[in-house]
């Protein structure tokens, strides 16, 4: 497969660089499916950050998201010609990313690698004498770093429903179709993912969270 | 009181996504119900302590770029909007001055000499307005070349990446398609001895037997 197309570069799609609004995500995969190529460019350049944001908040290393999110962008170009339009792109987009993040865990859990960096980020206390150091104290303290904890102990599909509602900003129809799955199931995973999040942060002294029961759902 | 009920409600309420009828609900029910107000304030703080998972600076830096990135739209908006505003001002013969009498503003025409002075003002601004677009759409080419560079690296490498995978299978299935013909070659061969083995016990043995019979035969 070749991208050397240049001449269709900005051919077609100067018709939207002449209007002030930008093309919708819609429009501009009728454009690519049309023969457009650099219409994907556009798609590329507007998803690739949020895209690789949520693969990051799931599998918690740069260099991987970055990996993953390319690799995600790959599967859509080639499978973007064949897309319908009964689905949102980005629902779609989403859909694709979180399937591959999907495949990279589960090879990871089947080969788990410890790497420096988990060692250092992930359970200093259990790889040492149990007793927490002056790094973990300050650690500790560090509100992101103990959310991030928090969440990476979180069931995947709950983490994946919090991550795209909370960070995100996804409707429900929309984590719906990109998980595709019914909507009472995205709720009932995102009311236990947040149950779990407080009982967690709970046990961490959180302000937030000290003074409420757990719900029993 | 079954507060299960209300969960989705509280869900929606949360998220802002519920409208009137849910928030009417949702309130009605908690008027009576201190667990779900409770439930509800906690929901509501547990959010602002998950705002506080920030991402690693590389993707802070790059997610501000990328939103950075349709700038020259708005820029060229804006900056449209100023000239054409300059523009109309400059075509009516509006004059705003600072001097020793303090700022001064006149909407209006006040001789043919400002009328000189105004079109040069709009020259100028329309160079200016010309010289921007271009900025704006060479910014775009230069973005969009970047992009697609990038993405046909992305494609490159990925395209070998397989090549390996697939030449690494190639490999893996010529070894073990020879470690398998090996192998049946020594079964084989291992097949053939033991036969010869057995043929040749027997030989000896029927041998054997026939000395036995010609020595009976010759004391006989």
């Amino acid at each position: 497969m070749s991208l050397g197309s240049n001449q269709t570069l900005g051919l077609r799609l100067s018709s939207y660089s002449d209007g002030i609004m930008p093309p919708s995500d819609e429009e501009l995969v009728a454009a690519f499916q049309s023969g457009d190529i650099a219409a994907f460019d556009v798609l590329v350049q507007r998803w690739d950050r949020r895209i690789q944001g949520v693969i990051f908040r799931l599998v918690g290393h740069h260099d991987e998201a970055r990996d993953l999110s390319q690799e995600a962008f790959l599967k859509a170009y080639r499978a973007l010609g064949t897309f319908k339009s009964e689905s949102r792109f980005s629902s779609w987009l989403y859909q694709i990313a979180i399937n591959a993040t999907r495949d990279r865990l589960r090879r990871r859990r089947r080969r788990p690698d410890v790497s420096l960096e988990d060692m250092e980020e992930g359970a200093p206390e259990s790889l040492r004498d149990g007793r927490p150091s002056a790094l973990d104290l300050i650690e500790s303290s560090d509100l992101s770093r103990l959310v991030a904890r928090a969440m990476a102990a979180l069931p995947d599909e709950q983490r994946e429903v919090v991550i795209l509602k909370e960070y995100q900003g996804l409707t429900f129809p929309e984590i719906a179709e990109a998980l595709d799955v019914p909507l009472s199931t995205v709720k009932t995973r995102l009311y236990r993912g947040l149950g779990q999040l407080r009982l967690r942060l709970e046990r961490q002294g959180i302000r937030g969270t000290a003074v409420v029961p757990v719900p029993s759902a | 009181m079954d507060c299960d009920a209300f969960r989705d409600d509280m869900l929606d309420v949360l998220y802002g996504e519920g409208g009137e009828a849910a928030v009417r609900r949702l309130e009605a029910h908690q008027a009576g119900c201190a667990d779900c107000r409770r439930e509800m304030a906690a929901l509501r703080r547990l959010r602002g302590d998950l705002a506080e998972w920030r991402l690693p600076p590389p993707l802070q830096a790059e997610t501000a770029h990328a939103a950075g990135r349709p700038f020259p739209i708005g820029l060229a908006l804006a900056a449209g909007l100023l000239l054409a505003l300059g523009a109309g001002l400059a075509i009516a013969g509006a004059e705003v001055r600072y001097d020793a009498h303090g700022f001064t503003a006149r909407l209006g025409r006040a001789s043919d000499n400002g009328a000189a002075q105004a079109a040069s003002e709009r020259r100028h601004q329309e160079e200016e307005m010309a010289a921007l677009r271009a900025e704006v759409m060479a910014t775009r080419s230069r973005e969009s070349q970047k992009l697609l560079a990038s993405v046909g690296a992305m494609i490159r490498e990925s395209e070998s990446r397989q090549e390996s995978a697939r030449a690494a299978s190639v490999r893996e299935l010529q070894e073990r398609s020879d470690a398998q013909r090996r192998y049946d070659l020594a079964r084989v061969s291992a097949g053939l001895a033991y036969v010869d083995g057995r043929a040749g016990l027997q030989a000896a043995r029927t041998t054997e037997l026939v000395g036995h019979l010609l020595q009976a035969s010759q004391q006989r």
